[in-house]
């Protein structure tokens, strides 16, 4: 196991050191290569002759990768947990194996910390990690509820308890957290158009807003969400994960960047050329993050950003962005067959089926 | 205007261009005689069995062109125009110049009427509506037309070719032909071959030959951000799935997001961005099986070598359309568009007993 390396990021975690950031990545670099197989392969293939003397050089393995590969850096026979995307796109469903949850839990705290996110009582609306053993959000909802079952606010269905929810706010005065992914909100804003929260609460929303059933922008959506709880839109807050990852960027109310903990690093890269965009110009968003010490710690999401002083302002993907004449994409027909016979059975978009990467 | 003076106009305003097909006189009057027989001519009745008939253009017509291949409008217009109907045009938001173009190569009294909003008056006065686009426009369009009236939909489609015995540099020359015209974006633009031979070789051979051909072209694409992102994303999965996989093969333009040919030995159906990007595959075993989830959104298979065993393969597999690959794209102008007459749908037949 990575007893020693774990450690040292685990220390990185508690007391982050800048200068430390490209040691520990290069590190965790040749040790993932030594230890992963399927990545070991990907680096061979890339064939990359240049010396891996920066962060920025370490090769990043696309988000789709964890679809087809087990990237583990450890033995299988050591996995301590294991989170499923949820494959509501394209082949499958990808999976991200752990040797032990410590890092994973201190990026989760360490990372809420570090942007001052307030430990008020948490209402999530996700499922209890109990329920969704593969779901890396409601790993992330244990970990910062410190497992109350009390805090969990979807049932095993899928459906939002909103009854139970207009109880738990009933008459109370103390602000609160309610953190969900924003097709909960949705769902939660078909049954409730007035919930006034206690002055002084946060909303955390995550997920995309593009590429779901009901299309909603994200303004509509803070708008929305604004007027139920009677809050600012400055208090609705962003939280940008995924499974493929360990720890998270945040942003705050609306078109402002997103922002990471000191062990998470990103670059925008340009599509045309597979390298470092210019500043100001659109490109991917590759990540590089020190606590993905059992996986890869660079992965290449497919989302759009630009960067904006030390974040980047997410743009994310719209599949309906790009043209396509009459020409129609194999994998929409696929899908299109399968929501129709979704639809037929009855069968809705319950929220253990969210967004591409959670 | 005479049916007569209609072809010569479309004709000469087709001549500037060539991507059209044949449309010279005497092709657009024989595709009207093979629809139509002398049923079109105004002024005289024809013998139709034990009575005469006459065609008379359903009038308006509205074409709801979508999408950026010009080539659909053009056609659907030139439709119109040739069975005698008045003819309305809703344009995509962002235009088309081509179509503009064509527009004003036709005399006054035969050009349409356009618009790049859609009026609900033209919608409640066409007595014909030909609708170009997604599912989703087809659906819109289905909702709010009456029984009354009669739509003609082409939705979006899914084009292929089946190489099933040897194949040289001509084929393969055919085979990038096909997929380069509008970037991949037409209905009948290929997006996988599915090859009984060395399938491998054949990805090979078309990776060789759109790199001579972007070698000589110094002209890079200009993408939007969200075409390149897709297309950079599918590169670096398909990578990663060739360093990891079996059999798995991939070939990219240098330096470009150009185009890229991915030889997969599943022959299952996968995602594809277009834009040059074009998959191969073995034939498998139950080819008609792994292509049933797409069966009725099947337009063109381009097959090689053209036989009776490989025609009728394709026309199980859903083809509306077989032709030689080399020619996917240049349909010939007396097609059946998505299995369907052209000209004949777009007339009502006046059957008339009692005349001398």
């Amino acid at each position: 196991m990575n007893m020693a390396l774990e450690e040292e990021i685990l220390c990185f975690l508690q007391q982050p050191d800048e200068e430390k950031f490209e040691t520990i990545a290069l590190r965790l670099f040749e040790h993932q290569k030594s230890r992963n197989p399927a990545f070991a392969r990907y680096c061979e293939f890339l064939g990359q002759s240049e010396l891996i003397d920066s962060w920025k050089k370490i090769p990043a393995v696309p988000q789709q990768a964890f679809k087809y590969s087990e990237l583990r850096s450890f033995p299988a026979s050591k996995t301590a947990a294991e989170f499923h995307t949820s494959g509501t796109t394209r082949q499958g469903f990808g999976r991200h194996f752990m040797g032990s949850l410590h890092l994973y839990q201190a990026a989760v705290q360490k990372g809420w910390d570090y942007f001052n996110l307030p430990r008020y009582p948490l209402i999530l609306l996700m499922q209890d990690p109990e329920k969704a053993e593969f779901s890396s959000l409601s790993r992330m909802g244990g970990i910062l509820c410190n497992y109350r079952r009390d805090c969990f606010y979807v049932n095993r269905e899928g459906g939002v308890e909103a009854d139970r929810l207009r109880t738990f706010l009933w008459n109370r005065t103390d602000p609160v957290t309610l953190f969900g992914p924003a097709l909960a909100f949705l769902n939660l804003l078909q049954e409730i158009s007035d919930l006034p929260l206690p002055p002084g609460s946060i909303l955390m929303e995550t997920g995309g807003f593009k590429g779901i059933d009901r299309e909603i922008s994200k303004e509509d959506l803070y708008a929305r969400l604004s007027r139920c709880f009677s809050i600012g839109v400055d208090f609705i807050w962003n939280e940008y994960g995924m499974t493929e990852l360990s720890s998270q960027f945040y942003s705050r109310g609306l078109g402002g960047p997103h922002f990471g903990p000191p062990w998470l690093r990103f670059l925008i890269i340009d599509p045309k050329t597979n390298r470092e965009a210019s500043p100001a110009e659109v490109g991917l968003l590759r990540i590089f993050d020190l606590a993905n010490l059992w996986s890869v710690l660079a992965v290449q999401t497919e989302d759009l950003a630009v960067a904006q002083g030390d974040g980047f302002l997410l743009l994310g993907r719209d599949p309906a962005a790009v043209p396509r004449g009459c020409s129609r994409s194999i994998d929409e027909l696929i899908q299109r067959g399968t929501s129709i016979k979704r639809e037929k059975q009855g069968i809705g978009l319950g929220l253990n089926a969210s967004v591409e990467s959670r | 205007m005479h049916l007569l003076n209609r072809v010569e106009a479309v004709a000469c305003a087709a001549r500037e261009f060539p991507w059209l097909g044949d449309l010279t006189p005497s092709s657009i009057q024989r595709w009207i005689a093979l629809e139509l027989g002398t049923l079109l001519d105004a002024n005289t009745p024809q013998t139709y069995g034990e009575h005469h008939c006459s065609a008379r253009a359903l009038s308006p017509i509205l074409h709801v062109v979508s999408g950026n291949t010009p080539h659909a409008g053009i056609q659907s217009l030139t439709r119109g125009i040739l069975v005698g109907g008045k003819n309305r045009v809703k344009l995509p938001r962002q235009g088309l110049p081509e179509f503009d173009h064509f527009v004003r190569l036709l005399p006054a009294e035969l050009q349409p009427e356009t618009s790049n909003s859609l009026h609900a008056a033209w919608i409640e006065e066409a007595e014909a509506l030909v609708v170009f686009g997604s599912d989703e426009t087809v659906e819109f369009f289905a909702k709010h037309v009456s029984p009354r009236q009669r739509l003609l939909a082409y939705g979006h489609k899914v084009s292929l070719g089946l190489v099933m015995g040897s194949f040289d540099a001509n084929v393969i020359e055919g085979a990038v032909r096909d997929v380069l015209v509008f970037d991949q974006l037409g209905c009948l633009s290929p997006q996988l071959f599915y090859v009984a031979g060395d399938s491998a070789e054949f990805a090979k051979g078309l990776a060789e030959r759109f790199n001579e051909l972007f070698l000589s072209d110094s002209a890079v694409a200009e993408w939007t951000s969200e075409i390149a992102g897709s297309l950079r994303s599918c590169r670096e999965e398909w990578k990663f799935r060739a360093a990891t996989e079996p059999g798995i093969q991939v070939w990219e333009s240098p330096e470009s997001l150009d185009w890229l040919v991915i030889h997969d030995p599943n022959p299952s159906l996968i995602s594809n961005p277009l834009y040059r990007t074009i998959f191969v595959k073995p034939v498998p075993a139950d080819l008609l099986s792994v292509l049933t989830p797409i069966r009725r959104q099947i337009s063109t298979i381009g097959v090689h070598p053209v036989n009776s065993n490989a025609v009728e393969l394709a026309i199980q597999l859903g083809a509306q359309r077989v032709c030689p690959i080399g020619r996917m794209q240049k349909p010939a102008v007396t097609w059946h568009h998505d299995g369907a007459p052209t000209l004949a749908n777009l007339v009502r037949f006046v059957d008339i007993e009692g005349l001398a």
